[in-house]
């Protein structure tokens, strides 16, 4: 079973605007531990799509903010968490059935602890 | 120091006018824009009063004059309609040492302000007029065609600079954030509306009449966009050259129901100036004059915290007429409409007081025009420039392409020949706006 | 739902302590015979500043509606979505007034309804301010 995690991009990934603390590095190390990736963002979705490709990351979704529940209907995983910034992620998110991080929260990469509690 | 604003006699305010005496005796040349940016980093160089300073000098040079001609200017001082600082709050250190400083010290940062303009633009010595024009450029534009109509300035800057913050606009900051409200915001800011939401629901109303629906305004954001990101000097081709899609828009998180992200401009820093002076001294300027043939005023008579469909469409409809009045022309010698649309929601209102591109519709039809050729190839541009919503907030993109356009050199240039064009904001029941001409006639 | 309390001036007085003994009123002008809210110094049309303090039905109809979904205030953000309606009311349908439309679900406000005014305390203050809710529920 996979974890998946939702990034939001305006402020909270340092390609967004403004930058936020969470790099593409650590996305990609994530993604290369088997995490399912992507982001839901107020950019538009063809938008965030050309963000990611520009960095050379696949990711596994990209939507709309407002589009977590069609995430996780889509995906099953898990863990679902969204990552931050506004108050609107956090509420969207809780909405939705993911656990939401606030973008300095995010730095520490305490996904990562998951693979050990769950014996990846 | 407090500048006069224009006199209540100078507002075109009313029907019955007649032609506007300053029907073809003001015209517009050079057009100077800054560099955008979407927040203030705090640097000096960037600050609002940089950005300003920068588009002066583009504009003079634009017009090939020497800032000595400059004798007025009419600047808006506001520079956002989000949170903003005090007046007093102290300058981000290193201010000082680069700009002069005026009374209150948020002067070029928050604020416009004629005098911290002249203080730190040593070239323009010869600035007698000084005038505001509050709130909108568009209220600049029709205060300095006045002035130089009734010979108060011969060459003037018009002038408005947009600051944005760090942080989130206007969202559980200042008094959004407290369990209290005071000012007149409390008989309507209780009930938690953001900003587009008086705008969404008279839309609503307008689609509960007419029988549209939210879906048809995306031909109409689609193309704001294709023809924005043709401007050069705007936001998103400067900063996110991304082309947006119906299925983009169509998806889009609601911020009011109905109205969603997309239909909320994107607030940015900017700064804009544009040169008017008379015809006889603009045969001397670089580029071809645009002539000022009328321009016209709504202001609301609110009875209620909002207004309704029924005031929006009576106040555009009369500035419909008013304008065609004044400038001796009716709405078939329209090139081109470039009216408001920070909301895009209510940009058809504007346009259907206006009867654009009518087939003798009164209202009701603007979101079907929408769904025909409305690009600058097309028969009828509506929003040539891409306004706010295709370059980000400033409420004067619209005004610029108008002399861009009418000057052959618009970076979105419509096909058809320009000959006639309209550019106004804001709101639809409080607008300033001007009928611009290719010729004097 | 949580709104703000508004604080009162000298304008306004009027209006929010009817509101804490639940009546409803609203701003006259006698020359223009036509009501006016929100208050303000003079009418709005005829510059009259000897406007009246003159009690209404509290009767109104639903005029349009939308539903927030991102409000910048920070007590109402754990309640979104919510219905935000303008409310005509009876006496002068120009008059405009706001209401969360309390017990109609997001979505569902039935636009031209009848409505009666009731008023809802606010948390901060304990203020009154006016609500709405669909006639006769």
């Amino acid at each position: 079973m996979a974890f998946l995690i939702s990034f939001d991009i305006d402020g909270t990934l340092e390609f967004g605007d403004p930058p936020g603390g969470i790099t593409v590095e650590m996305v990609r190390r994530a993604q290369e531990l088997g995490f399912l990736i992507g982001s839901c963002s107020d950019r538009f979705p063809s938008a965030q799509k050309a963000l990611w490709e520009a960095r050379d990351i696949r990711v596994d979704f990209v939507a709309a903010k407002h589009m977590l529940p069609d995430i996780r209907s889509r995906f099953e995983a898990v863990k679902y968490l969204h990552i931050g910034d506004r108050e609107l992620d956090q509420q969207l998110a809780e909405k939705a059935g993911f656990e939401f991080l606030w973008d300095h929260e995010g730095v520490a990469e305490p996904w990562l602890e998951w693979l050990e509690s769950h014996g990846g | 120091m407090a500048h006069p604003i224009a006199p209540n006699s100078w507002h075109r305010n009313r029907e019955g006018l007649g032609i506007w005496e300053g029907r073809g005796k003001v015209v517009a040349t050079g057009v100077g824009t800054s560099p955008t940016a979407r927040r203030w980093d705090e640097r000096p160089e960037t600050s609002l009063g940089a950005l300003t300073i920068i588009a002066i000098r583009k504009a003079i040079e634009d017009a090939g004059i020497s800032p000595d001609e400059i004798d007025g200017i009419v600047l808006t001082p506001e520079s956002t309609t989000g949170v903003s600082n005090d007046p007093m709050s102290p300058a981000p250190e290193g201010f000082d040492q680069v700009f002069k400083m005026v009374d209150f010290p948020q002067a070029g940062i928050t604020r416009g302000d004629i005098d911290w303009i002249l203080l730190n633009m040593p070239e323009l010595k010869n600035v007698e007029f000084k005038m505001n024009g509050p709130v909108c450029m568009s209220v600049a534009l029709t205060t300095a065609a006045e002035a130089v109509s009734r010979g108060l300035t011969k060459t003037c800057l018009v002038v408005r600079g947009w600051h944005n913050l760090a942080g989130r606009y206007y969202v559980g900051q200042g008094a959004a954030a407290l369990n209290t409200s005071s000012g007149p915001g409390k008989y309507g800011g209780i009930w938690g509306m953001p900003a587009c939401a008086t705008t969404a629901m008279i839309f609503e109303e307008y689609c509960n009449k007419y029988g549209k629906s939210h879906e048809m305004m995306a031909p109409f954001v689609v193309e704001e966009r294709r023809n924005g990101l043709m401007n050069p000097d705007g936001f998103y081709t400067q900063h996110r050259p991304e082309m947006i899609t119906v299925d983009d828009y169509l998806s889009g998180r609601w911020i009011a129901k109905p109205a969603n992200i997309y239909d909320n401009d994107l607030p940015i820093q900017a700064a804009l100036a544009v040169i008017f002076t008379t015809p006889e001294l603009a045969a001397h300027h670089a580029q071809k004059p645009v002539y000022i043939l009328n321009h016209a005023q709504t202001r609301p008579e609110l009875q209620g915290v909002t207004p309704t469909l029924a005031e929006w469409e009576a106040s555009s409809d009369k500035m419909g007429r008013m304008l065609y009045e004044g400038a001796g022309i009716g709405p078939e010698d329209l090139s081109f409409e470039q009216m408001y649309d920070g909301f895009t929601l209510f940009h058809q209102f504007h346009l259907e007081g206006l009867r654009f591109a009518s087939r003798g519709e009164k209202r009701g039809y603007a979101l079907d025009l929408y769904q025909t050729d409305i690009s600058i190839e097309g028969p009828n541009p509506v929003s040539p420039s891409g306004g706010n919503s295709g370059n980000g907030r400033t409420r004067w993109w619209h005004h610029r392409d108008c002399i861009l356009q009418l000057q052959g050199r618009s970076p979105s240039q419509i096909k058809r020949k320009a000959e006639y064009g309209v550019s106004g904001a804001h709101m639809p029941n409080f607008c300033d706006a001007l009928i611009w001409g290719a010729g004097p006639d | 739902m949580p709104k703000q309390s508004p604080v009162p001036t000298e304008l306004d007085q009027p209006f929010y302590d009817a509101c804490n003994e639940d009546r409803l009123v609203v701003q006259h002008c006698g020359p223009c015979n036509r009501f006016q809210f929100p208050p303000r110094m003079m009418c709005a049309r005829c510059g009259n500043p000897g406007l009246t303090w003159r009690q209404v039905s509290g009767r109104g109809r639903i005029k349009s509606r939308v539903v927030v979904y991102d409000s910048p205030v920070s007590t109402l953000v754990p309640e979104q979505p919510f219905n935000v309606a303008t409310i005509a009311l009876d006496e002068e349908p120009d008059v405009i007034m706001l209401s969360h439309l309390p017990g109609v679900p997001v979505d569902q406000v039935p636009i031209g309804a009848a409505v009666e005014v009731i008023f809802e305390t606010t948390p901060a203050t304990g203020q009154k301010v006016p609500e709405w809710r669909l006639a006769g529920s």
